[in-house]
């Protein structure tokens, strides 16, 4: 029981970091491969907030996704010059750098070394430590993330967003200022993915860079295809699948370090097949 | 489009029924958890963190044997009251995180009380806090970094802290009449505390320490050693976690023709298959271990038992006759005031003369062996005191 | 300054290994015109073959170097039919062929360390190896070979596009690909010539990188991004740019740790290759 609660936590977190992503790359159409790094800016603000400053977990979540926000801001806008390959190159790039800072500015983030022992939500009385109780957290903003999700897809403003995967020229000719939408849909996505960060910090209790790199961003990349972009029940089916998935290898037996790369082989499969025989996913509505 | 709707609808039910079937095989395996049961002969469940895997295996393959031969010695002659004791033996890989999951894991599934390890300091910091919560003791032989020292009530260790290792060795620097030290560490939290000791120490007797650091994974340090190498200092200071990448910075010197005086992080001195492998660059190195009696009987006993059971010889020979005498100790803590976590960690403050095969342990308040190391220095391939 | 000499000489090595994946890396992309982000991790086929061959099997060392290569080609020429000239065929978008790389990346990587598990192998045999003194700066044989390999696929791929039938052919499909189909070119043969090619150099270049450093399952995508880097700021579509690009790239990693932090050389490349897609996107040398 306490395995498949760790499990569902598990999938919450996905579930709201492909949430994220899907709005950036299904429903615009922006192949975006950094989205690690949002994640790991929720998480490092929250580490560090819990346990140098003992500031309430809550707000160390708002903390996060404004700092994600603002970064999410600059690097969309040097994204924005970009199209195609040499945007999802130049995303690669600022993982990377992000990723750096991370292992690199150790004043602030202990580098490599990473942060324990950081604490857990506290919200009335309730014990989070029991994990039962911090799934049913993890599962509230999940449904928080689908409901913002879902409300900008079915408004005008997702309207918009789908004419520019199409088509951007054509939606530019009546008068949409792309950018601005682009740069927006960007922030909010990183701004999610700081939330699942937030969680996975008090969760596991202890952070590294070591989470947050391009393995990471393409892992949530073939979440959301495998579900299927621009579906929303995509990316929830992407994320449940993918992290039930692992466990079953588990059960066959592999030692542990087998077992990783055992993972790793099939995701890369899994991607291949997927763009050779079914590019929008199970239940898709954006062939790549 | 029926098509449609009926392939969505057969996708949905067959991942329903995996999550199903899966969540049923895993109820199986995991429900019923084993207490410190009335029954006799139940098996006692315990706990280990190491690296099992990744370069650091090193360490944790050798401590895991070590735990394996220790627990097979009790449970022949015994067990603890008659119970056998069962150890569920876990991949930390030398990092916090997978330790982290590690603990949780054996914390909250498998529900223990006694978890040995971590092998690396990092894996032991990232642990604690959840042994914390989960009120259970952790034990180690090999986590020496001085951060450990009173860290927490639940921990406790049989191998002295590198905080005296770094200041002998500093000592003996100084000694040489060295007073320029450059330094080449990986960013761990054993590499590290190591340097900060000989580090504080080396400064006092009025020498002077500048360092380069270098991540884990990065593979390739030459740039690094030729900054190094141009301050000229009087000797450099290789603080590693493994030995792996202590060789890999020898053969890196070798490549950039520097020979230079060397001070060595323990590991690289007190493994005798490590120090015959490098022995041409490390002639003449300084560096420090825990010195162990040879002749203490029950040490023989184990490196001959280990060498039976292993068909090899005990490797890291002062941390892994810790990691022996470490299982013993909680044997006789479980004895003492029964299978609690949080008792037999305060039981361990109380160790004091317990004769093991690492000598005589006494564990002070703050959970650490109160003795100390000495200074080898490497001399025809071999490390002597 | 003394350190200078020996930054000069880590900045050639560096630049020369850079340019043996950049080179690799532009044949592709200028026949494919797509980003084959699995070009990195056939290096790391290629240093492992040699292991696998030299080390394992025993066989002597230059014919396991001849293999090792010949195989990694075999395998970027596999990877072509199986996988990118499918997608081609169905015209697929560049971003389908990306991510399609992506996932032969990881999964190639993953192979690759099941085999031969994660942990980090070194290819030479500890000491014996000839060291070279230049001044003040230190360099091994291993590191010269670099340089020479670097520069004689260079020129032979140069003589390879402007002498040879298929070169000719090569640089038709790089212009206009329809154009090219309509004059009778079988591009699609050619491409998986080019993959051939150009996933053997890549293979060298893993090669020589185990010899000087060691090899592990994940260094190709290191290798392969500084690759790409190099190129784009040498110029994309221009040979001589991607080996300037790459050697540049070598001299401001290895001269920007001397003043900042080694740790930062990852950043200091992607940040370099930023500023160059802002400011001058074609890089320094037009094709």
């Amino acid at each position: 029981m306490e395995y498949i609660t760790h499990l569902l936590i598990l999938f919450s977190i996905y579930g709201i970091l492909g949430l994220g992503l899907n709005l950036i790359v299904g429903y615009t159409g922006l192949l975006s491969v950094t989205h690690a790094a949002f994640y790991g800016i929720g998480a490092y603000t929250t580490a560090i907030l819990l346990t140098s400053f003992g500031i309430n977990f809550f707000l160390s979540i708002i903390i996060g996704m404004i700092v994600s926000g603002i970064l999410g801001f600059l690097i969309g806008l040097v994204l924005s010059k970009f199209k195609g390959d040499y945007y999802a190159l130049v995303s690669f790039g600022f993982n990377i750098i992000v990723f750096s800072i991370f292992l690199n500015w150790q004043n602030l983030t202990r580098g490599p070394l990473g942060i324990p022992g950081i604490g857990k939500p506290q919200l009335f009385d309730i014990n989070f430590y029991n994990n039962f109780n911090f799934l049913i957290l993890s599962l509230v903003f999940l449904l928080l993330s689908w409901l913002l999700s879902w409300f900008i897809v079915k408004s005008s403003f997702g309207r918009v967003l789908k004419a520019i995967r199409e088509d951007e020229q054509a939606i530019q000719v009546f008068g949409y200022n792309t950018h601005y939408y682009k740069l927006a849909i960007f922030v909010i996505g990183a701004m999610l993915a700081s939330i699942a960060g937030s969680l996975f910090a008090s969760y596991i209790s202890y952070i590294d860079p070591s989470t947050f790199t391009l393995n990471e961003s393409i892992f949530i990349l073939v979440v959301i295809i495998l579900g299927g972009l621009a579906n929303l029940r995509g990316s929830i089916l992407g994320a449940l699948i993918l992290i039930i998935l692992p466990e079953a290898l588990r059960f066959v037996g592999f030692p542990s370090d087998i077992a990783a790369q055992m993972r790793q082989l099939v995701y890369g499969v899994i991607l291949v097949l997927l763009m050779l025989y079914r590019p929008q996913g199970l239940i898709g509505e954006y062939k790549l | 489009m029926i098509m449609n709707t009926l392939l969505k609808w057969i996708v949905g039910i067959v991942i329903v029924v995996l999550i199903a079937w899966g969540g049923y095989v895993l109820y199986q395996k995991y429900s019923g958890s084993i207490d410190g049961g009335v029954a006799t002969g139940e098996p006692i469940k315990i706990g280990f963190i190491g690296a099992l895997t990744g370069d650091a295996a090193a360490y944790g393959e050798g401590a895991r044997n070590t735990v394996a031969l220790a627990v097979d010695e009790i449970n022949k002659s015994g067990g603890v009251d008659g119970r056998p004791l069962e150890v569920v033996y876990e991949d930390g890989k030398c990092n916090g995180k997978d330790a982290a999951n590690a603990a949780q894991k054996l914390v909250n599934v498998d529900k223990v009380m006694v978890i040995f390890g971590g092998s690396c300091s990092g894996e032991t910091l990232s642990a604690i806090p959840i042994v914390e919560v989960g009120k259970v003791v952790l034990v180690s032989g090999t986590a020496t970094s001085p951060d450990l020292t009173g860290k927490s009530k639940f921990f406790f260790r049989t191998y002295p802290s590198d905080a005296k290792q770094g200041e002998i060795v500093a000592d003996a620097a100084n000694a040489k009449g060295w007073k320029k030290v450059v330094a080449i560490q990986e960013q761990t939290d054993y590499a590290l505390g190591y340097y900060k000791a000989f580090e504080n120490r080396f400064k006092q007797l009025g020498g002077t320490v500048t360092k380069e650091e270098f991540a884990t994974s990065v593979t390739d340090v030459r740039s690094l050693l030729t900054k190094l190498k141009n301050q000229k200092p009087d000797a450099l200071l290789i603080s590693v976690q493994t030995p792996a990448a202590g060789e890999r910075i020898l053969k890196q010197l070798q490549d950039l023709k520097w020979k230079p005086a060397l001070i060595v992080i323990d590991i690289l001195v007190n493994d005798t298959a490590t120090v015959e492998r490098n022995k041409e660059y490390l002639e003449g190195a300084i560096g420090a271990d825990f010195a162990l009696d040879q002749n203490n009987q029950k040490l023989q006993n184990f490196l001959a038992a280990y060498k039976a059971m292993f068909n090899a010889d005990v490797p890291f020979t002062s941390y892994n006759t810790a990691v022996y005498d470490s299982v013993y100790v909680i044997k006789d803590g479980i004895m003492a005031v029964g299978l609690d976590g949080e008792k037999i960690a305060d039981w361990s403050r109380t160790i004091k003369d317990w004769a093991g095969a690492s000598g005589m342990i006494t564990i002070d308040a703050n959970g650490d062996r109160a003795s100390a190391h000495s200074v080898k220095v490497v001399k025809d391939g071999k490390a002597q005191f | 300054m003394e350190i200078v000499p020996q930054l000069i000489v880590n900045s050639i090595i560096a630049g020369s290994i850079y340019s043996l994946v950049a080179l690799g890396f532009n044949l592709i992309y200028d026949v494919t015109k797509f980003f084959n982000l699995a070009h990195g991790v056939l290096a790391a086929v290629g240093g492992y073959a040699v292991f696998f061959f030299y080390k394992t099997f025993g066989l002597p060392l230059i014919l396991s170097v001849v293999i090792a290569v010949l195989l990694t080609g075999l395998i970027g020429f596999i990877l072509d039919k199986l996988v990118f000239l499918p997608l081609r065929l169905r015209k697929a978008s560049d971003m389908v062929l990306i991510v399609a790389s992506l996932g032969a990346f990881t999964a190639i990587q993953a192979i690759i360390a099941i085999l031969f598990t994660s942990q980090f192998q070194t290819l030479s045999q500890g000491s014996g190896q000839n060291i070279y003194e230049f001044g003040n700066a230190v360099f091994t044989q291993t590191q010269f070979i670099i340089l020479a390999s670097a520069l004689i696929i260079m020129v032979g791929l140069v003589w390879l596009l402007k002498s040879t039938m298929l070169g000719k052919a090569i640089q038709a499909i790089s212009d206009d690909e329809e154009v090219a189909k309509i004059v009778g070119i079988n591009t699609n043969k050619i491409i998986s010539y080019v993959f051939f090619i150009g996933s053997a150099i890549a293979g060298l270049a893993g090669v020589l990188v185990g010899f000087d450093t060691g090899i592990e399952p994940t260094m190709g995508m290191g290798l392969l991004l500084k690759g790409v880097i190099g190129s784009i700021i040498g110029g994309v579509g221009n040979i001589y740019g991607g080996v300037l690009g790459s050697f540049l790239l070598g001299f401001v990693e290895n001269f920007g740790i001397w003043k900042i932090s080694g740790e930062w050389k990852d950043a200091i490349a992607f940040i370099l290759l930023i500023l160059f897609l802002l400011f001058k996107p074609k890089g320094i040398l037009r094709k």
